[in-house]
């Protein structure tokens, strides 16, 4: 099981991340063996040309491509062979090429995360599975959160229940679906006044909740060392205002954003030095928005996994 | 998982979940402040110099009915009626408005600035179109509620409620028609009880003065200020606060204010501030001819016109002639000087520490908010309920406040385009900044001359509090050096400025009447 371990890590990092468009495979219906662990690294650069303010796609040249990069160093570890947790902790640079904005970099917000196998039942070579997540975000640093679209995330504490179904045919090809709602809590701005539909008399602001849905088609080939996905994603936030004309966003918007996305992970199973190395790359690209990027990412990352 | 398992798990979640969501539903939309108890009543308040008027009696209004009369003895049971068995909207606005409702109307006129203070957009052929009032919907809407729209607002609005409290209370203690509730004991007062007499009603000419001004001011919101204008005169009954001839005495005052206020308003030059392209050219091309630099909008598509480069030309309150609160000229690009203060700018970019971004942030007041002169309303705001001040003598604080700001900013606004000095991402190669650079030129910083400005007015009235007012200033003018869009020179020379252009409203003020 060892050899499935990336994506549900990626998943991880990036469901929280996800707002700025960077999110890949959402979680998956792998689980780690008991006293399995992984250790894994994860690189994410995501561009935007053009971006919805409100429900309306612009290009502003004072930002013209902007370009957030994304280090993601994860563990994942096998308390049971049905209880897993999961650790990542990012580091982000933002820059653009219009505009005199400076861009910043900086540790993101710690991932903690656990994972629970509530059903694996098998029908012959049919297989069925439901997961339960539970992950919890906090910042690692005093990042400014009220500094887009260049701020390093939201800067805020937030609580993410999540429901994994799976079923796999033959072995070979799996449909999943999960859904998941993510409670957000206060981010602390450096202004004591700012206007969303109204005056706010306080340095805090009120990150919306959201909803995520994802839809995956996935496969195995070459003697399960390849794995491939497709993935249909959709990230809401249930409240929030929208981006004034020609302002900047803040993280009391109403982001929504819609993306589809591809996965592919190899493991050197056969390659004896590097039996328990895995590579893999992933692209997506966000079809519809509401104050977001249209964001295109692109990723690549390494895993190296042993048993205690 | 065991039962007690899920169950000690399901709880903490609920807990981390209570403590994430805990505080989502009381952030604070306006000042949390109820009714209090004034400190003065300012009983001669009725001598002191009104700015628009000769004098108190200036604008003329009738003696009331007397109490005993079958007129008032009508009004006082209509009144009763209406202050008994408030529903739940009718308590909330009696509590919202409060005995000193000039602080809600100062709060909704910076929520409209922060509302309209959105920079026009490019169009799709890099031409910008710009906000009109002959067609205030636009797109883009008029107004757009920069620095110098927002700082001429908020003088209007005061100084109209200044002279209208002075009217006012010229006649409270002229006529002295007690408190509704002094003359029938059955009537109730929702706030704390005083001897102000009540006709005419304070309230009323504030909700209609505010009301008539801000709906010049935001041609778009005239629906939005008419409601509130309405819950606020009908909480003065619902409060038991006035009679219908105190309100109408109230509502004649503040009309007449009002046209004399938007009279003086429509000849200010304001309507010329944003000048056409080639004054605009002009300006700079003076600049350059008698300096050898002129500042260039570095936005693209680029900006054909700065902001409102006519505003130093807008007519002041209190200082005679704004070539008088000129500085002297900026230290040439390239020069010693320069040099020193454009290696700061880097170092700065270089390393901004928490502190120094925290005070950027905290003064930036740029796009889509209240501005600098909202923030310093805001500060003021607080001290007047903290010292207690009655309606009359609020009026008098945000009055000369807002006077002294405004003359600041034309003050400043005159320097900018004299000067036309470039911003420190023109000058400096490939510098970024962590705050947006404004679409006017560097010397002098507004925010400096703003605050320098604000600061002194408040030294003057609340003697006490100098030293922070002060200090928040110096914060403020070295907020834009940490941001990266002024040079230390800016700055100081901006405060500098501010305090010059705002002693010329406190030498007015100290001889007002109301020292």
């Amino acid at each position: 099981m060892k050899k499935y371990l990336l994506s549900g890590l990626f998943t991880l990092t990036f469901f929280l991340t996800s707002f700025l468009l960077t999110a890949q495979t959402p979680s998956d219906a792998i689980m780690m063996k008991k006293n399995e662990i992984c250790f894994a690294f994860v690189y994410d650069q995501g561009k935007w040309d053009q971006y919805w303010e409100a429900p309306n796609l612009i290009n502003n040249e004072n930002i013209g491509t902007f370009t957030r990069s994304t280090y993601a160093p994860m563990i994942a570890y096998g308390i049971t062979d049905k209880l897993n947790v999961l650790l990542a902790a990012p580091f982000m640079k933002t820059k653009s090429t219009g505009g005199q904005l400076a861009g910043v970099q900086g540790f993101q917000d710690i991932n903690i995360g656990v994972k629970y196998e509530v059903i694996k039942k098998d029908f012959g070579r049919h297989r069925v599975s439901a997961l339960a997540v539970a992950q919890f975000v906090t910042p690692m640093t005093n990042y400014l959160s009220d500094y887009m679209p260049y701020s390093l995330g939201l800067g805020t504490q937030e609580l993410t229940s999540r429901v994994i179904g799976q079923y796999e045919f033959n072995k070979m090809i799996y449909v999943r679906a999960s859904a998941a709602y993510a409670w957000r809590g206060e981010t602390e701005v450096e202004r004591p006044y700012y206007y969303a539909n109204g005056s706010y008399y306080t340095t805090f602001m009120d990150v919306p909740s959201a909803v995520n849905y994802q839809a995956i088609i996935g496969g195995w080939a070459l003697k399960h060392s390849l794995r491939a996905e497709a993935t249909y994603s959709i990230l809401n936030n249930v409240s929030g205002d929208d981006i004034r004309r020609w302002n900047m966003g803040q993280p009391t918007n109403k982001m929504e954003s819609a993306q589809a996305g591809f996965f592919v992970q190899y493991y050197f199973r056969d390659i004896k030095p590097l039996k328990d190395f895995s590579l893999m790359t992933a692209f997506s690209q966000v079809l519809k928005g509401r104050n977001v990027g249209k964001a295109t990412s692109v990723s690549g990352g390494v895993t190296y996994q042993f048993t205690f | 998982m065991s039962m007690k398992k899920i169950l000690t798990g399901s709880l903490s979640l609920i807990l981390i979940i209570a403590s994430i969501t805990s505080c989502e539903n009381d952030l604070p939309t306006h000042f949390p402040f109820t009714a209090y108890e004034f400190s003065d009543l300012d009983e001669d308040g009725g001598s002191w110099k009104p700015i628009l008027f000769a004098n108190g009696s200036s604008i003329v209004i009738d003696q009331p009915a007397a109490v005993n009369s079958a007129e008032y003895q009508a009004e006082l049971a209509t009144l009763k009626s209406a202050s008994q068995n408030l529903n739940g909207s009718q308590t909330n606005a009696v509590e919202y408005w409060t005995n000193n409702p000039s602080i809600r109307w100062n709060e909704i006129a910076l929520e409209l600035a922060a509302k309209y203070n959105l920079i026009p957009p490019p169009n799709p052929d890099g031409t910008y179109t710009l906000p009109t009032a002959a067609n205030p919907q636009g797109p883009p809407p008029f107004p757009f509620a920069h620095p110098p729209y927002t700082c001429r607002m908020l003088a209007y609005l005061s100084v109209a409620q200044f002279d209208g409290l002075i009217t006012a209370w010229h006649y409270k203690y002229e006529y002295n028609r007690p408190t509704p509730y002094q003359t029938d004991n059955t009537i109730s007062y929702a706030y704390k009880r005083n001897s102000l007499p009540s006709y005419p009603s304070d309230g009323a000419v504030i909700a209609v003065v505010s009301r008539d001004i801000l709906k010049a001011m935001f041609p778009l919101e005239h629906d939005y200020l008419n409601a509130l204008a309405e819950d606020h005169l009908n909480s003065l009954m619902w409060s038991g606060s006035n009679t219908t001839s105190d309100i109408e005495a109230g509502k004649a005052i503040g009309a007449a204010v009002k046209t004399a206020a938007l009279a003086r308003a429509s000849t200010d030059k304001m309507s010329a501030a944003q000048a056409p392209r080639p004054a605009s050219d002009a300006i700079k091309q003076a600049a350059f001819n008698r300096f050898g630099w002129s500042w260039d909008n570095m936005e693209s598509p680029v900006r054909p016109v700065g902001l409102a480069p006519l505003f130093g030309q807008v007519t002041m309150w209190n200082v005679p002639n704004v070539v008088d609160v000129r500085p002297v000229p900026p230290p040439a690009p390239g020069s010693v000087e320069f040099e020193r203060d454009a290696e700061e700018l880097r170092s700065f970019a270089k390393k901004t520490t928490e502190k120094q971004r925290k005070i950027a942030n905290w003064w930036s007041d740029g796009l889509g908010t209240y501005t600098p002169p909202g923030h310093w309303n805001r500060r003021t705001k607080e001290y007047i309920v903290e010292y207690e001040m009655n309606p009359l003598r609020t009026a008098r604080t945000f009055a000369y406040l807002n006077m002294a700001v405004m003359d600041a900013g034309v003050a400043c606004w005159d320097t900018k385009y004299y000067y036309h000095y470039p911003r420190p991402i023109q000058t400096i190669k490939g510098f970024k900044t962590i705050l947006g650079t404004p679409n006017f030129p560097s010397y002098t910083s507004g925010h400096s001359a703003f605050s320098g400005a604000a600061a002194e007015v408040l030294a003057y009235i609340f003697p006490a509090e100098a030293e922070s007012c002060r200090n928040w200033a110096l914060e403020a003018a070295e907020s834009r050096i940490y941001g990266g869009i002024h040079y230390r020179f800016d700055s100081e020379v901006g405060i500098d400025q501010g305090k010059k252009a705002a002693k010329f409203t406190i030498d007015k003020a100290k001889l007002d009447g109301a020292d």
